[in-house]
């Protein structure tokens, strides 16, 4: 039994050291309350790299070798001279053997059975697996701080320049303000993204219409709004304004050009200018550049309109003297609807190409029988034009006994009808006009002195129009509208070049020439721009080579004879081309070629 | 005569490459974390006397590893390093510093603000800095990487237990 016992003692102390060299640890057992220690059982491999000795009962004096357990030896004295059972550990340390190699201690202090005993454990696979995963959640710190701290500073970076973004566009902001630009900005859908202050007092709404659609901060026809789409659908800026009508409580005329903004294309920006002023002051200087039917706002024009308004407060007779198509029966007209006749009637006319009963019986009458074909009593167009005005288009070609009977009139108010002895009162006032030099007339004697002191009291001459070209696009401009009404066309603008044309032409027919070649012209325009190739031959001819561009106003009898044979072989003996560039009807043209007996064969 | 000092500081902040640096002039960009203690011994001459500075690198304090104060009894000096291109190390330092006044009394001890050699990047300015200083406190900048600085500090430190001890 006892043999039993020691033998299994003996197993246990076996069992024991196999543990403890398993587990890679020393035990030592201190020697007589010293800084010595003795080897208990077989010690572990690495024991030897550190401190020597290895084999049992050899003694060691381990806070030699090793400072940190010198120090952990003192801690340990107090756990071991309270001979208490608990155990004192020293936290793990490192040590370097003579190879560099390093190994990972931990040290225990306690007592067993009254020993003072020291376990120095080599930390093994658990430490190194404690050890690497604490290395990994120290650089995952690492990294996770590196990465705060990067986006700190982008958010930092980030922030400033937002900041400096902001203030830049406040700045941006301000002096876009600060210009009074009336601005809209949209995205791709047509939503508005950005209205300026200006924009959005212009168009009478609040700044606050961020996400609306801009049809419904503008106010305007279902064709402006079809304009405005068409140019916010095009990728390309347009220069040329639109111009649309505002039709809110404060109507308004706009231009509006729309751009893509530069750096998102499916952006776009609409730029409002208000010309409701330049609209109002346009319709003024429409207004003040037309006189009754009479278009012009040139000096020269602008005289002969108060020269009109003078006269027609009078009642005397008056001589319009003006090349032909100067527009002298308009002038006569607007001297009737100045005048205190105007509700009266206003009767015109021509007295070339009458003979002398025909002439006699248009103006004053005839009673039946008077002469061959007289089958009924006529009233002439004085009685006619009684209470009214009377104007009587080429005087200078009224046969002289008609001039007598006319005089007659002028000085009695009074005409006698053909046929009849009996005069008639009339009270008619006479306007005239001629194309002639009546005082030359005078004194080739087709042309009674009296006669022309009775109808020259007042005197109106018309300037030609080479004479105020600044007119003409105003006068193109006017007739361009007359065309669009009568011919239902869409041509509504002249190109500059047309326009260039226009102004450099002699105009040796004046404004009716004019009205012609823009009739001419939108006739045959395509599209809605007059060009330069619609315009009649004449005009887009090189001046140098048409006769016709040194036009001089025909002085004397003489001059216009000349000036019919030029137009006439300019326009190779073809009448009606010939009268087209005289400006003047075919029935006048033949009526002078008469005059002058110039004899053309058809 | 030896002298205990203390290396503390918060993790990655540089104590076991400055230790290095300054024993056997050496350094590795590898971080390798440290657990428990490495006892490094460097003689100097301080005075025409050789000092044997025990220079314990502790590991570095944190959430997962506080300082046991075992390690930190028969400390002659310590000293405190702090990461300049981390501002929290700096706080890390000052409560350490806190823990071993407590424990030990006023021993000597230095700061040293390590990574000078990327101080473009630094979050530590001068600023910071400048308090401590007027409340006495020894500031070193120095890299363990360039070993700027590194001499001068255990220098310095050294002459200061030297200077206590007489």
């Amino acid at each position: 039994m006892r043999s039993h016992h020691t033998r299994q003692a003996a197993q246990g102390e076996i069992l024991c050291t196999q543990l403890f060299v398993a587990l890679e640890t020393a035990v030592l057992e201190r020697v007589d309350q010293t800084d010595t220690f003795s080897l208990q059982g077989t010690a572990p491999a690495w024991w030897s790299s550190i401190f020597g000795t290895t084999t049992p009962p050899s003694t060691v004096r381990p806070g030699e070798r090793s400072p940190f357990l010198k120090q952990f030896l003192g801690e340990a004295e107090q756990g071991w001279a309270r001979h208490a059972a608990g155990l004192v550990r020293s936290g793990p340390w490192t040590e370097r053997d003579p190879h560099g190699t390093t190994l990972h201690l931990e040290a225990t202090a306690l007592v067993v059975d009254s020993r003072q005993l020291l376990l120095v454990a080599r930390l093994g696979a658990d430490f190194e697996q404690a050890r690497a995963t604490l290395q990994r959640a120290r650089e995952q710190a690492l990294r996770h701080a590196h990465a705060t701290k990067l986006q700190t500073r982008t958010e930092s970076r980030l922030t400033t320049q937002l900041s400096q973004s902001e203030e830049l566009r406040d700045d941006l902001l301000g002096v876009l303000q600060g210009l009074g630009l009336a601005t809209i900005l949209t995205d791709s859908q047509g939503r508005i993204t950005f209205i300026s202050d200006e924009a959005a007092g212009l168009l009478n709404v609040s700044t606050d219409r961020a996400g609306q659609r801009w049809e419904q901060v503008l106010s305007c026809s279902k064709t402006d709004r079809d304009a405005i789409w068409t140019r916010l659908r095009s990728p390309a800026e347009q220069h040329d304004p639109l111009t649309l009508h505002l039709e809110t409580d404060n109507p308004r005329w706009l231009d509006v050009t729309v751009s893509p903004h530069p750096r998102h294309n499916e952006k776009r920006i609409l730029l409002f200018h208000d010309t409701t002023e330049l609209h109002d002051l346009r319709r003024l200087l429409d207004e003040k550049a037309r006189f009754h039917d009479l278009v012009g706002s040139s000096p020269s024009m602008m005289q002969v309109y108060q020269l009109v308004r003078n006269i027609a407060r009078v009642e005397a007779t008056v001589l319009i003297e003006g090349e032909t198509g100067t527009g002298k029966e308009l002038i006569a007209r607007a001297i009737h609807c100045s005048s205190a006749r105007k509700q009266g009637p206003f009767i015109a006319a021509n007295c070339a190409g009458f003979t002398d009963s025909l002439l006699g019986s248009q103006l004053f009458g005839h009673k039946r029988g008077a002469f061959t074909g007289a089958v009924g009593d006529q009233a002439g167009l004085f009685e006619s034009a009684d209470g009214g005005t009377v104007f009587l288009d080429e005087i200078g070609d009224i046969p002289l006994n008609v001039q007598t009977s006319l005089l007659r009139v002028l000085q009695e108010k009074e005409i006698t009808r053909l046929g009849e002895a009996k005069p008639r009162k009339v009270n008619v006032r006479v306007l005239a006009a001629t194309h002639h030099n009546l005082s030359e007339d005078v004194v080739r004697g087709t042309f009674r002195t009296d006669l022309l002191y009775r109808i020259r009291v007042a005197r109106i001459q018309l300037p030609p129009l080479r004479d105020r070209r600044d007119d003409i696009p105003l006068l193109a401009s006017a007739f361009l509208g007359q065309v669009r009404a009568t011919m239902g066309k869409g041509v509504d603008q002249i190109s500059s070049e047309a326009l260039r044309l226009l102004l450099s032409y002699a105009w040796p027919g004046n404004v009716r020439e004019l009205k012609n070649a823009i009739e001419f012209a939108a006739i045959g325009c395509k599209g809605q721009r007059i060009n330069t190739t619609d315009l009649p031959q004449e005009i887009t001819r090189p001046q140098s080579h048409t006769p016709l561009s040194t036009y001089m106003p025909p002085t004397t009898n003489h001059d216009e004879r000349a000036q019919l044979l030029r137009a006439l072989n300019q326009a190779s003996g073809n009448r009606s081309d010939a009268a087209k560039l005289l400006g003047m009807s075919r029935a006048t043209l033949y009526r002078r070629l008469a005059n002058y007996g110039i004899d053309i064969p058809r | 005569m030896h002298k205990k000092i203390c290396m503390l500081g918060g993790f990655a902040v540089g104590k076991t490459s400055l230790v290095r640096r300054f024993v056997t002039n050496l350094f590795s960009e590898e971080y390798h974390t440290s657990i428990g203690v490495t006892v490094e011994k460097k003689i100097l001459s301080v005075a025409g006397e050789n000092v044997t500075l025990m220079l314990w690198d502790l590991y570095g304090d944190d959430e997962f590893q506080r300082i046991r104060e075992s390690y930190l009894r028969g400390s002659s000096g310590y000293i405190l390093v702090v990461d300049g291109t981390r501002k929290e190390t700096l706080a890390t330092a000052l409560g350490l510093q806190r823990t071993v006044e407590g424990l030990l009394g006023p021993i000597p001890f230095a700061l040293i603000v390590n990574k000078s050699d990327v101080r473009d990047v630094w979050e530590i300015d001068d600023a910071a800095l400048s308090e401590l200083r007027q409340q006495g406190w020894t500031i070193f900048f120095g890299s363990a990487k360039t070993g700027e600085g590194v001499e001068s500090l255990f220098s310095t430190l050294a002459h200061r237990l030297l200077k206590q001890a007489t």
